[in-house]
């Protein structure tokens, strides 16, 4: 264990740990914008810098490992001055955009320039790289918002693992691209987004966002994503009853922020217009119960062939439906035993629903013939 | 999952085999990549060069079904080189000399000679596994225990177990991790990876022909009197059920009548789909309920309409075990209900048709009150209830209110006493190249969609993404047949056939094509076959079907030309 003081605060720190890590833990606010509790430190921003006693300059926090005995201050004077220039810097080749700008109420940039009162840049304000991509339907970069802090750079490499992009270029003109500049669809990228979530600025957005409302008329609602068996915590920002974006929450007990393609971008189907709204009956049971006056037959074609066809049912009230199906099930059970029907339960239902499912085969129906797609 | 999931990322050597983590399992894949990334070792034993390769310290490529070879000779190599755990063999297992003898004669070369690897990287993994060896970087075990040894993984998924030997092969897999100690450790174990989310609940909760809610076999007298008696009826089935693949050849034996779908569709996703079209046309009567019409709902005589994921509450149990509160975002469409509202509904009016008065509860007035009654029937969830499951979950088992859950199985002791080493054989996939059908086709996943695609290729993005199938074709094997990237193809096997274009490049090896089963257009289990399943966990061998490749055009323009 090693002891170190922060701001005239004792502290105790894990070896190897570095300082800011370890301040932010305890409360102590430092600024930064390029640290990701999850990435390796980069020192690009130069936010995090602090004044170690004996050290003749401030350092940047987020690389320095913790040493027993040593003495920090956060916030002193020449620090907090020479944060507000960086951020003076930051907007001389960002635009405050802000009124029109999506990221408005979630931008860390905007949050210091808030802090440190800076509504222009002093210096001569000219843009370092104005392009602007839309070339997939998940998210949009926008590198005229770009602080160059690395962070997607360096998600996409130590995290997922893809190495879609880097950085390319140099000097002023350095910007994020894919090898060569190629669309997106054409590099490694996997569209998982984690991208997207940790970017501090409106370099890149998801594109369901753009337009559709500002973050603080948005509801927040968590749930477990539907599609594989890691159960990631999902974050789903609405406006009203519509699902705006969805993220990843630093506090998913499995996933922390970091999500894939499906499970943060893969939500619309649950709008699909293909929905199933009301309990159906085919025709040809319709009409065998008297429900319609027109016979009609199930045609042979095989599924594979033919295209879905709602036509091909009548909708009945959850009355009748559960009605019929009670009835027609009793009937296979009275005429050929329990073991004439066959159940299968979902893998994508809950546990709950599952338990129900079984309990109904067995105490119900009477039969172990109860599966699901465990095997497929 | 024997252990959790954040322990991956501070393994020293992780194997990976039979699953494509990197697209059926993303999150979970970003663990690995932070292990290697901190200088873990990665070993990948699949016969596709899968993303993850591009991370691994070794990637071993054997052809489908010749894996066998290379896991029992990794075995011989660990006990030849004194690799192996002795004391862990011990003291915590037993029947290892059955074992021992089983691999005696196959040795790396053998192995090699059957696989075409080399003896050298056999033994390089035997070596990273056995002693959990890193490429770089200090382990965080080195100290903690005070072993030399380092914490190895095994992940594993369908790859391994869609074989007709699958169950020996994942016994072969609890082996090996026996034989290095590698098992009730943190950042150890057996993973298998589950592939929607919540197939571990489904299983845990008795949705299996042969187990009551947690695992309690239906022929165990007394366990399954208990359950029986908790639910307010005499007995229950004793003798056990018919699984899915089973259900459909009893359909066309006309011993099923009647089937009950909710939320599968048994049409895209069983083996030799043109089978289980025939045996769901069969039936007196179906009932589908679903969020979309599917392929299966087509058959269906009456459609219940339910709610997605995102529409209700109640939990998911992930692959870690770990049992997660759902809370429902949106309302559901219309007249859809969550899937426990319309099977109370259906069981009530069904005891009513039966003409029973019995006191049995179907009627619940929440998901929180199913879950009570799930937990005071199966011991491993019996510590469980939703108002614990606020904030991290909990993770089974959890047999009491006040037990934290368990993080990873068999510390101390393995749940039967003694870990059981299973002797092996060396079997092979059924259907074997010929002449007649010389490729081995595999079946899969891509990352964009999911399953039978009835919710993926309605999502935009992913639909844009990988709009349609293709199938993945070895540059050797294109050419015999003049196939060009992106051609139309067709896919023949002794099932059926079906058409889709080609994807030519090496992530497949000379001999071997890869087809994933999200395509309507292109179903893969037209090809697929039930005829001999894994005797124990009745899965079809979806991972080697032998099929031959047809070129369109090339017959075409050869009839063209006898003209």
């Amino acid at each position: 264990m090693i002891t170190l003081t922060i701001n005239g605060k004792t502290i105790h720190a894990n070896p190897g740990e570095k300082v800011l890590d370890v301040a932010l833990r305890h409360g102590i606010d430092i600024p930064h914008l390029c640290h990701h509790k999850d990435l390796l430190p980069s020192g690009s921003c130069r936010m995090c810098l602090v004044q170690v006693e004996g050290a003749a300059k401030p350092q940047t926090s987020c690389g320095m490992t913790v040493q027993d005995g040593m003495v920090i201050e956060t916030d002193t004077e020449d620090i907090e001055a020479m944060r507000r220039d960086l951020i003076d810097l930051f907007v001389s080749d960002h635009p405050l955009t802000c009124v029109t700008c999506d990221k408005n109420g979630s931008c860390n940039l905007q949050d210091y320039a808030y802090r440190y009162n800076i509504s222009e840049t002093s210096f001569d304000f000219e843009l370092s790289r104005p392009k602007y991509y839309d070339d997939n339907p998940f998210y949009i970069r926008d590198y005229q918002y770009c602080i160059m802090c690395g962070k997607c750079v360096r998600v996409c490499d130590e995290v997922v693992g893809a190495n879609a992009i880097d950085f390319s270029q140099r000097g002023f003109e350095t910007i994020i691209s894919t090898p060569f500049d190629v669309p997106l669809a054409e590099s490694a990228c996997v569209f998982c987004g984690n991208c997207v979530q940790i970017c501090p600025t409106a370099a890149l957005l998801p594109r369901s966002k753009i337009g559709k409302g500002r973050e603080w008329e948005m509801s927040r609602k968590q749930t477990i994503c539907g599609y594989c068996g890691v159960g990631c915590t999902v974050e789903y920002a609405l406006k009203g009853d519509k699902i705006i974006y969805a993220q990843g929450t630093p506090d998913g007990t499995v996933n922390g922020e970091f999500l894939c393609v499906k499970g943060r971008f893969g939500w619309d189907f649950v709008t699909s217009p293909d929905r199933l709204t009301t309990p159906l009956v085919r025709k040809d049971l319709a009409y065998e119960l008297g429900l319609t006056d027109e016979p009609w037959e199930m045609p042979q074609t095989p599924v594979f062939k033919g295209k879905p066809k709602l036509s091909n049912y009548i909708p009945v009230s959850w009355e009748q439906a559960i009605d019929i199906t009670a009835t027609k099930l009793a009937d296979v059970v009275k005429q050929h035993g329990s073991d004439a029907v066959g159940g299968l339960t979902s893998a994508r239902c809950t546990n709950e629903e599952n338990y129900l499912f079984q309990k109904f085969m067995r105490a119900g129906v009477g039969t172990n013939s109860v599966d699901h797609c465990a095997r497929l | 999952m024997t252990n959790a999931i954040h322990e991956i990322q501070d393994a020293d050597c992780i194997l990976i085999t039979g699953s494509n983590t990197g697209e059926s399992h993303p999150v979970l894949s970003y663990e690995v990549i932070r292990a290697v990334k901190k200088g873990a070792s990665l070993i990948v034993i699949d016969p596709r060069k899968i993303g993850m390769t591009e991370h691994a310290t070794l990637h071993l490529q054997p052809k489908p079904g010749q894996d066998i070879y290379l896991f029992m000779a990794m075995a011989h190599v660990i006990i030849r080189e004194g690799w192996a755990d002795m004391a862990f063999i011990e003291e915590r297992t037993e029947e290892f000399e059955a074992f021992q003898q089983s691999v005696l004669e196959i040795t790396p070369e053998v192995a090699a000679l059957a696989t075409g690897i080399p003896v050298a990287q056999i033994e390089k993994a035997a070596r990273l596994y056995a002693l959990g060896e890193r490429q770089n970087g200090v382990s965080i075990y080195a100290n903690g225990d005070g072993q030399a040894r380092g914490h190895s993984s095994i992940l594993y998924a369908m790859g391994i177990t869609q074989r007709s030997n699958g169950t020996e092969l994942v016994h072969m897999l609890a082996n090996l991790a026996m034989l290095g100690g590698q098992i009730g450790k943190p950042s150890t174990g057996v993973n298998p990876l589950r592939g929607q989310s919540n197939v571990q609940g489904a299983c845990d909760l008795g949705g299996l022909p042969d187990v009551l809610p947690g695992y309690q076999k239906v022929f165990d007298e007394p366990k399954r009197k208990a359950v029986a008696q908790k639910w307010g009826v005499d007995d229950l089935p004793a003798e056990v059920g018919l699984t899915v693949v089973e259900m459909s050849k009893a359909m066309s034996a006309g011993r099923i009548h009647a089937m009950y779908v909710m939320g599968e569709n048994p049409l895209m996703s069983d083996p030799d789909s043109t089978h289980v079209e025939k045996a769901f046309r069969s039936l007196d009567f179906v009932v589908a309920q679903d969020i979309f019409l599917n392929e299966t709902g087509l058959l269906a005589h009456v459609i219940l309409p339910a709610a997605s994921s995102l529409e209700k509450d109640g939990t998911f149990t992930n692959t870690e075990r770990r049992v997660q509160l759902l809370n429902p975002i949106l309302t559901p469409p219309g007249e859809a209900k969550p899937d426990w509202e319309i099977i109370s509904a259906l069981a009530e009016k069904f005891e009513e048709k039966m003409g029973r008065h019995r006191n049995v509860k179907w009627t619940y007035t929440s998901t929180a009150e199913i879950m009570d009654e799930a937990a005071t029937v199966a011991p491993i969830y019996g510590g469980i209830s939703h108002r614990r499951l606020q904030g991290d979950g909990l993770q089974w088992p959890c047999p009491t209110p006040d037990h934290p859950g368990t993080q990873y199985l068999h510390a101390g002791k393995f749940s039967r006493g003694l870990g059981k080493f299973f002797p092996i054989e060396v079997n092979l996939p059924y259907e074997q190249p010929d002449e007649e059908y010389p490729l081995i086709l595999t079946t899969g996943r891509v990352l964009y969609h999911y399953h039978s695609g009835t919710m993926t290729r309605r999502s935009e993005g992913l639909d844009w993404r990988v709009p349609r199938g293709y199938v993945e074709v070895n540059p050797t094997d294109a050419e015999a047949i003049g196939l060009l990237d992106g051609g139309q193809v067709k896919i023949i096997s002794r099932r059926g056939e079906v058409r889709t274009q080609a994807r030519i490049g090496d992530r497949v090896p000379p001999g071997v094509v890869f087809l994933s089963f999200h395509w309507k257009e292109a179903p893969a289990n037209i090809l697929t076959h039930d005829i001999k399943l894994d005797p124990i966990a009745k899965i079809p061998e979806y991972k080697a079907t032998t099929v031959r490749l047809e070129n369109p055009k090339l017959k075409r323009t050869k009839k063209a030309k006898a003209r």
